[in-house]
């Protein structure tokens, strides 16, 4: 299903100030790609060009295999966005706004009626149906802003932040339904802020940092470094981190071999720097033998949130 | 081309859908009918029951929508693309199949159908007028057209500034100004360029001096030498034109001239249409009254008789109408508004207006 999304040397500026400076990226069909990068380094602008908003000054764009400068309703036809800004026809009631959605993209009114439904049911905003769009949660017009999205069965979706505003039990809906939609073989491009999240579904990331996309070689050299885990043993009560209990942690990870250095609390418990997986797998197997009652041994952060953290830390120091 | 239609359709039904629902509209609605209700009650009462009661009635009440026409419409029209973009609607829009030019002829539709309905909503007041009698078909006809399409520039106007302006409070007010300027602005230039560039003007009187009536008619008279006065006269001929610009002036220059026995105008259209047009005719600079001559050969001095100065209805015909130079001006306005609104709102977009967000 279509041809995913190909970035090549994008660059676009807004007079003074370079949103992006060069952005290279690939994502796939039937994957879920996330964009992640700080405030301001040009996620939202790289979207817009993606969705035949905003011109690029330079580089090569396609998306599902069109240029969206060149032929901006054949992107149109196959690309869905969702906006990081959730506007709404504020008096149109639920239903009719996905019903004129849908005939915005030509489909004849019965079609776009039975779509509206379909859309309804797939979000969960049935029982809102006949409700004005402008008495909606934030978390609602969020969802009703992803069916527009998926109004005309798009092939390549791009979502701005689309997990902001969501209470856990809707992001799990969410997750699962980018996952559906990615194994139909969509192509999901998703930039967001929490990072946990889309550790769990993304399938490859592209990091963003001041409008520049971030080389694999950067993201490797990033994860050569130490990668804090965190240690929890029976009895330590991390409410006492000072305490004799978590000490005694602490003396048996030195007992073991770490390096004092490495070895840190907060209010959870003891982190310890650990170079990688194997790493990781030894140290514990250490402590286990030394009669250590390890309650809690896993990394202090999730993958692409300590890659987003090195590369920032990186880019400071 | 039935794709296209259906697409400016889907824009006109989401905009009117949306006008429809809010409650404002229609105390709008409710206030402007109790204004020409009552603006028609005291127009009977001044004018009286008389035979020229429907001309007057039915004129004075499409000026009177006009009037809240200009007063309203730009309101409804003035923030339709730069409002959607500031509620975050705009781009939504604009990543569907919908084009740019159906987006805002979809919006130029939508508010002219809504200033419209002021018209609408003050049929059953000019449907009495035309009861009352004294109203040509013609002037039913043509002028309800021409105030239409008046209506039609000022939406246009209002939909075209609010694509090439960012702000919406901007647009409105920038809108209200071009009204200002077309209503009001051509009166102040026509009245105060024609006071500036005014000529001196000589009469010429030539007065008897005696009457021997022992003598017979032409040698009796004895005429006394002329007397010369020199004043300055305003030099309106030279600007009549900018009035042509004149909403007000389009929508009662395009009626036909309504007439009594008298050839005084029957409705406020024509008598405005004989006061503009009074404005072509260039004074006399040169003029010479003979009342002396007159007696010798007519016998008597009628001194300034009605023959000398043409009636309303002769102004009226020996001058140009200018109505539709004004109507294609505001045509081209309108057009022209909607024209650069569509350039300037065009994606994928090259250049972005000052401080303003695409989403």
């Amino acid at each position: 299903m279509g041809e995913g999304i190909e970035v090549v040397g994008v660059s676009r500026s807004f007079s003074a100030v370079q949103a992006v400076r060069s952005v290279t990226l690939t994502a796939e069909p039937g994957s879920i790609t996330a964009l992640i990068g700080p405030n301001g380094s040009g996620k939202t602008t790289l979207l817009l060009m993606l969705a035949t908003l905003l011109r690029p000054d330079a580089g090569h764009i396609r998306v599902a295999g069109h240029d969206p400068v060149r032929q901006p309703d054949e992107v149109r036809a196959r690309m869905g966005w969702m906006p990081d800004i959730l506007g709404s026809w504020a008096s149109l009631p639920v239903r009719a706004t996905l019903e004129i959605a849908g005939r915005m993209y030509r489909l004849p009114k019965s079609a776009a009626r039975r779509r509206a439904e379909e859309l309804l049911e797939l979000v969960g905003l049935t029982e809102l149906a006949a409700q004005p769009t402008r008495v909606l949660s934030r978390g609602q017009k969020q969802r009703l802003s992803l069916a527009r999205a998926l109004v005309h069965d798009p092939s390549v979706l791009l979502l701005d932040e689309p997990a902001s505003g969501l209470d856990p039990a809707a992001r799990v809906d969410l997750r699962v339904l980018l996952q559906r939609l990615a194994e139909d073989g969509r192509t999901v491009l998703v930039s967001s802020h929490v990072l946990a999240e889309l550790d769990e579904m993304a399938t490859s990331a592209v990091y963003l940092d001041a409008g520049v996309s971030v080389s694999a070689e950067r993201i490797a050299a990033s994860r050569a470094g130490l990668r804090p885990w965190r240690v929890r043993s029976l009895g330590a009560d991390p409410a006492a981190a000072d305490g004799a209990d978590s000490t005694a942690l602490a003396d048996a990870l030195r007992a073991v071999g770490v390096p004092a250095e490495r070895i840190s609390a907060d209010h959870l418990g003891l982190l310890v720097g650990v170079r990688d997986e194997g790493d990781a797998a030894a140290l514990l197997a250490a402590l286990v033998t030394r009669g250590v009652a390890v309650s809690s041994f896993a990394p202090a952060f999730g993958e692409l949130e300590q890659t987003f953290l090195d590369l920032h830390r990186g880019n400071r120091s | 081309m039935t794709t296209y239609l259906s697409g400016i359709g889907t824009v006109l039904a989401l905009e009117l859908r949306q006008r429809i629902r809010g409650v404002a509209w229609y105390v709008l609605l409710g206030v402007f009918v109790a204004l020409v209700a009552l603006i028609t009650v005291l127009l009977w009462l001044s004018i009286g029951v008389s035979d020229g009661l429907g001309g007057f009635l039915f004129s004075g009440i499409l000026f009177f929508v006009l009037l809240l026409g200009t007063l309203v419409a730009p309101a409804l029209s003035g923030n339709a693309i730069n409002g959607d973009r500031d509620a975050g609607t705009l781009a939504t829009t604009q990543v569907t199949l919908l084009t740019t030019g159906q987006l805002v002829l979809g919006k130029f539709l939508a508010a002219w159908l809504t200033a419209l309905a002021f018209l609408l909503v003050s049929l059953p007041f000019l449907l009495f007028a035309v009861v009352a009698g004294g109203v040509g078909p013609g002037t039913i006809a043509v002028s309800v057209l021409v105030l239409a399409v008046e209506l039609g520039v000022i939406a246009a106007i209002g939909v075209g500034l609010s694509g090439i302006l960012t702000r919406p409070l901007f647009s409105i007010v920038v809108t209200y100004l071009a009204v200002a300027a077309l209503s009001i602005g051509t009166l102040i230039v026509f009245t105060l360029a024609g006071m500036a560039t005014s000529s001196e003007a000589r009469t010429t009187t030539f007065d008897v001096a005696s009457v021997n009536e022992d003598v017979p008619l032409p040698e009796g008279v004895i005429c006394s030498p002329p007397s010369v006065t020199t004043y300055t006269v305003p030099r309106f001929d030279y600007y009549w034109g900018v009035l042509a610009a004149n909403p007000y002036v389009v929508l009662a220059d395009s009626a036909a001239g309504q007439f009594d026995a008298d050839d005084q105008p029957t409705d406020l259209f024509t008598a405005t249409a004989v006061g503009v047009r009074q404005a072509q005719i260039a004074p006399d600079l040169d003029a010479t009254f003979d009342y002396c001559t007159e007696l010798r050969e007519e016998g008597s001095a009628g001194g300034i008789d009605s023959g000398r100065f043409p009636s309303s209805r002769e102004v009226f015909e020996s001058t140009v109408p200018t109505w539709f130079v004004g109507l294609a001006i505001h045509v081209v306005l309108g057009a022209g508004a909607l024209v650069w609104a569509t350039a300037r709102t065009r994606t994928p977009a090259a250049r972005l207006p000052r401080g303003s967000r695409i989403a």
